[in-house]
């Protein structure tokens, strides 16, 4: 760990020696412990130490850009050197917003030390103590296991310097017993309270099943979604129409919609960074602290997030979701949550007659048609059909081509428990993600066994 | 800014503390990344950036266990600390790993080398090539329903040093630039999107500015625009089981995905079960499957001129080759790596270990997986079409976790009626099993129709990792595919 004090005051010197009209500094320290198992066998592990720093220079209303995987004072001084003079060579930007100024940030509280200090051989041994009761019943093992620490930092020359750390843990099991498989994810900041045992109890349920997969016939079918199948889904419209660069484009399903039913009353769609069950982070890539935005209220169109840029041309404030200076496809959501309902799976599974319990999908695509929200993609482990109530039989892999817009109008329930989701070894961000039961789900396709 | 100084002592100084620590193999690379990124969007420069990266990665081989960890912070201190991680994590693993882990042999070698260029990108004035840019993004405006015009290039500039404890001492700069754009037209719900020269910044070459420059990004620009508003008042296609032909942008992306991730040995192997899923292509098939039909030939080259897939050696000092994966239809070759190969009792690796920087260990990636060029002009793929659809540009992409079912989006048809091109389509949607796909395919073009993209953005891994791999085709065509308007 770099710590508050060396990251911030590294930054905060560079600030201050940087003689330009404005001057922001961001960086994103980042370990990550990986370690890579099938079929009895660790065939990777990796301890992934890295640094992103990112300097933006204002210069006669110019802006530089450049970053750096460094923090040493030759590599920062090369950084600044570059970013002025690459605003040198840019052109004089009207409405350049001035940076933001400091703020109250509020301060969250997730590194946990022993999920930072956890030894090589406590992960090893967790994970090897899995792989015996998955063997105990019958069932072979993959899957991933992470553990991390971030460390977030910005300072810019309007007084902004805000720091924060966190840890986190994750693990992905897929069980696979004859010719089905079952999985689950899971992560925590605190790897204490990952509880391996608990999601491999869940993935082998799924995996056990004595029942040969069926092959359905394609149409629309009633489904409930599983908080990861929900996840993928909603981070594709935080991609395609939840960021004002897209409403500006007129690309999102919200440009020129705001106030209308677009949605289910069911539904509350939002972005919150400070939810206490999230992977928390209190401030933007600017140092702007994070609001909760909602984008969908009971159904209707009701806002998008902005960072400084955005907001000046939206006249609107920013609301503390800004990306790396060095990115182009402007604010970004990386807290998504959709609002607790009040159903149990349990109920939703009593009441469909005919449909399909679905826990994740692979290999969405929300690029169709954004303006709809039409995506695809596929059904993966875990499917099973639903009869009369109950769980009937697995399901073969299947593909759906969908209208979110046109499937999310019709919201059967949403249930009171949620879960959180996130992929700590891949991307920033998170969803906190309710279980969906939808009337109608469009299946054009499958696969072959 | 260029890129910063390998620090060659230090890597050496590692070796031999490898090799006095007992370890059965080690490597460690040295890299040093420099990327520039230009955007123009609506007339303006949006944004230019300059990234520097630079690290060492340490991999251990110990009782059967691999051992990964690497650093930004190169001082020998650091270093030092770094390959005690590695070692620590191999031998945890091994409370696991019970097997011994053969490495198919390899010959160490001590070479540099270059990659081929005309033109240091970065040593081009950036006035020079924001003009070239800006130049292409004003083209695209005009109309009003002309919503977004966005052009772009990027230049890469990679050192690498690898060493291993085997003798290994291989130095390599590699060269890739790229450009590209796209534009977005709106007329009231009809929102239409066409890229020039191809989508997902596929444009990308090993070569210097000379490769920008041919490109001809002002050319590109006049004619997406007429396509783009002609996509306005374009019909979808027919829903049914027709022709399509596919030019090199969209068998780009058809390969990528059910050729080039399939043929991976270690997804195939089930490495990458929990994340990107499995491979229909499992050893038992090797050699013996029917992947497409006769005129399907698929090789994976990392020697190909200008494949952004190129190299000398992989990143575990494996020669560049160029391997069959697909032999007139017949499944014949993996991807694989020095571990892979020997799983199979391989005589030796195909060279295809690659990582996406110093911070990552090398997996078994694509080169520049290829469509071998056949005999047939474009008027010869048109003829006998009685109705059929010529697909161009990937707008989305979607395949099942085995590899089999999957969807394509183009941003553009054309319908092909009696053998002659005709009206544009919008929204053409194309979908299938990849060997019943293939099996159909009942054409390739010739060689002077062939050309080579990139594909900047190919995620693997956990951690991820964006690896820029090539794809060369000509135009193929397929009967009996499935056609749909994207609704």
């Amino acid at each position: 760990m770099i710590g508050h004090a060396r990251l911030l005051g590294t930054l905060s010197k560079l600030v201050k020696r940087t003689k330009a009209d404005g001057v922001s500094i961001a960086a994103h320290a980042k370990v990550r412990r990986v370690f890579r198992f099938a079929y009895e066998a660790i065939h990777q592990d990796v301890l992934q130490e890295t640094i992103d720093v990112t300097v933006k220079v204002l210069r006669e209303r110019r802006v530089g850009v450049a970053s750096a995987e460094t923090l040493t004072p030759d590599g920062l001084t090369r950084c600044v050197k570059a970013a002025m003079t690459i605003a040198q060579h840019s052109p004089v930007q009207a409405d350049l917003p001035d940076l933001p100024s400091r703020h109250r940030i509020q301060f969250s509280d997730d590194y946990i030390a022993e999920t930072a200090r956890i030894s090589p051989v406590a992960c090893v041994a967790s994970l090897k103590r899995l792989m015996q009761l998955c063997k105990g019943a019958g069932a072979t093992l993959a899957g991933s296991f992470v553990t991390g620490a971030d460390e977030f930092a910005v300072a810019n020359s309007a007084g902004v310097a805000c720091y924060t750390a966190s840890t986190v843990s994750g693990a992905k099991l897929v069980t696979m017993y004859r010719k089905l498989s079952g999985y689950v994810s899971g992560v925590h900041c605190d790897v204490t309270r990952l509880d391996l045992h608990d999601l491999l109890k869940r993935s082998l349920s799924q995996s056990l099943s004595q029942e040969e997969p069926v092959t359905l016939p394609l149409g629309n079918y009633e489904v409930i979604l599983e908080p990861e199948a929900v996840s993928e889904l909603v981070t594709w419209l935080g991609y395609t129409a939840f960021g004002a660069k897209s409403v500006q484009e007129r690309t999102s399903f919200m440009a020129g919609r705001m106030g209308e039913q677009l949605m289910a009353p069911e539904l509350t769609i939002y972005d919150d960074g400070m939810e206490s069950s999230s992977l928390r982070l209190p401030f933007d890539f600017e140092g702007t602290p994070k609001q909760r935005v909602t984008f969908i209220e009971k159904g209707q169109a009701s806002g998008i997030v902005y960072d400084s840029l955005y907001g000046a041309r939206f006249g609107h404030v920013s609301t503390g979701h800004a990306m790396p200076a060095t990115e182009t496809e402007g604010p970004f959501p990386l807290h998504l949550g959709i609002a607790s309902g009040t159903a149990k799976v349990s109920e939703m599974i009593r009441r469909c007659k005919r449909g399909l319990l679905i826990p994740r999908f692979h290999y969405v695509n929300g690029l169709l048609n954004p303006r709809e929200a039409l995506m695809t993609g596929l059904t993966r482990e875990g499917t099973f059909l639903i009869e009369h109530g109950k769980l009937s039989r697995p399901v073969t892999t299947m593909r759906f081509t969908q209208s979110l817009l046109e499937s999310f109008r019709h919201v059967l329930g949403v249930s009171r428990e949620r879960r959180l989701i996130a992929d700590p070894s891949q991307e920033l961000g998170c969803a906190i993600m309710p279980t969906l039961h939808l009337a109608s789900f469009a299946f054009t396709g499958r696969s072959e066994t | 800014m260029t890129t910063r100084a390998l620090p060659r002592e230090l890597v050496a100084q590692l070796i031999r503390d490898l090799k006095r620590r007992g370890v059965d193999y080690a490597d460690v690379r040295a890299e040093s990344l420099l990327h520039e990124s230009l955007v123009a969007e609506e007339g303006r420069v949006s944004s230019i950036s300059l990234f520097e990266s630079a690290g060492v990665g340490i991999r251990v081989l110990l009782n059967g266990s691999w051992g990964f960890a690497s650093t930004p912070h190169v001082t020998r201190q650091n270093l030092t600390k770094t390959l005690a991680h590695a070692i620590e994590l191999a031998k945890a693993c091994a409370l696991i790993n019970k097997q011994p882990r053969p490495l198919t042999p390899v010959k160490p070698a001590k070479v540099h080398h270059a990659s081929r260029f005309d033109i240091d990108p970065f040593d081009v004035p950036l006035s020079k090539k924001l003009d070239y840019l800006l130049w292409a993004n004003t083209t695209l405006l005009g109309p009003d329903t002309i919503k977004r015009a966005t052009t772009h290039m990027d230049f890469f500039k990679r050192h690498k040093l690898f060493c291993s404890t085997e003798g290994a001492r291989i130095e390599q700069t590699l060269i890739e630039s790229g450009g590209g754009l796209e534009v977005v037209a709106q007329s009231g719900h009809e929102v239409q999107t066409r890229s020039y020269p191809n989508s997902h910044h596929g444009a990308l070459a090993q070569a210097g500015y000379e490769y920008v420059k041919s490109l001809d990004l002002v050319g590109g620009a006049k004619t997406a625009q007429e396509e783009v508003l002609q996509l306005l008042r374009a019909e979808p296609p027919r829903a049914g089981e027709t022709t399509i032909i596919l030019d090199p942008t969209q068998v780009v992306m058809q390969l990528h995905e059910s050729c080039g991730h399939p043929v991976e040995l270690d997804r195939a192997l089930g490495q990458e079960l929990s994340y990107a899923g499995g491979s229909f292509l499992t050893p038992e098939h090797l050699g013996k499957l029917r992947y497409g039909s006769d005129q399907v030939t698929i090789v994976a080259d990392a020697t190909v001129p200008g494949g952004v897939g190129s190299f000398a050696y992989d990143d575990e000092g494996v020669p560049a080759q160029r391997v069959e994966l697909v032999h007139k239809g017949r499944f014949v070759g993996y991807l694989n790596s020095r571990e892979s190969a020997a799983r199979l009792q391989l005589a030796a690796s195909g060279g295809a270990m690659r990582a996406d920087g110093w911070s990552v260990p090398p997996l078994v990636r694509m080169t520049n997986v290829n469509l071998e060029p056949g005999q047939a002009t474009l008027d010869e793929l048109y003829h006998g079409v009685t109705h059929g659809y010529l697909l161009s540009t990937n707008k989305s992409w979607s395949i099942d976790d085995r590899r089999l079912n999957f969807q394509f989006t183009t941003e553009i048809g054309w319908e092909i009626v009696n053998g002659k091109v005709g009206a544009v389509v919008k929204n053409p949607l194309y979908t299938g099993i990849t060997p019943k796909f293939w099996g159909r395919c009942t054409g390739v073009g010739r060689r002077t129709d062939w050309r080579l993209w990139g594909v900047p953005n190919c995620a693997k891994g956990e951690p991820m990792q964006l690896m820029h791999v090539g794809h060369g085709s000509s135009f193929a065509r397929f009967d009996g595919t499935t056609v749909a308007p994207a609704k």
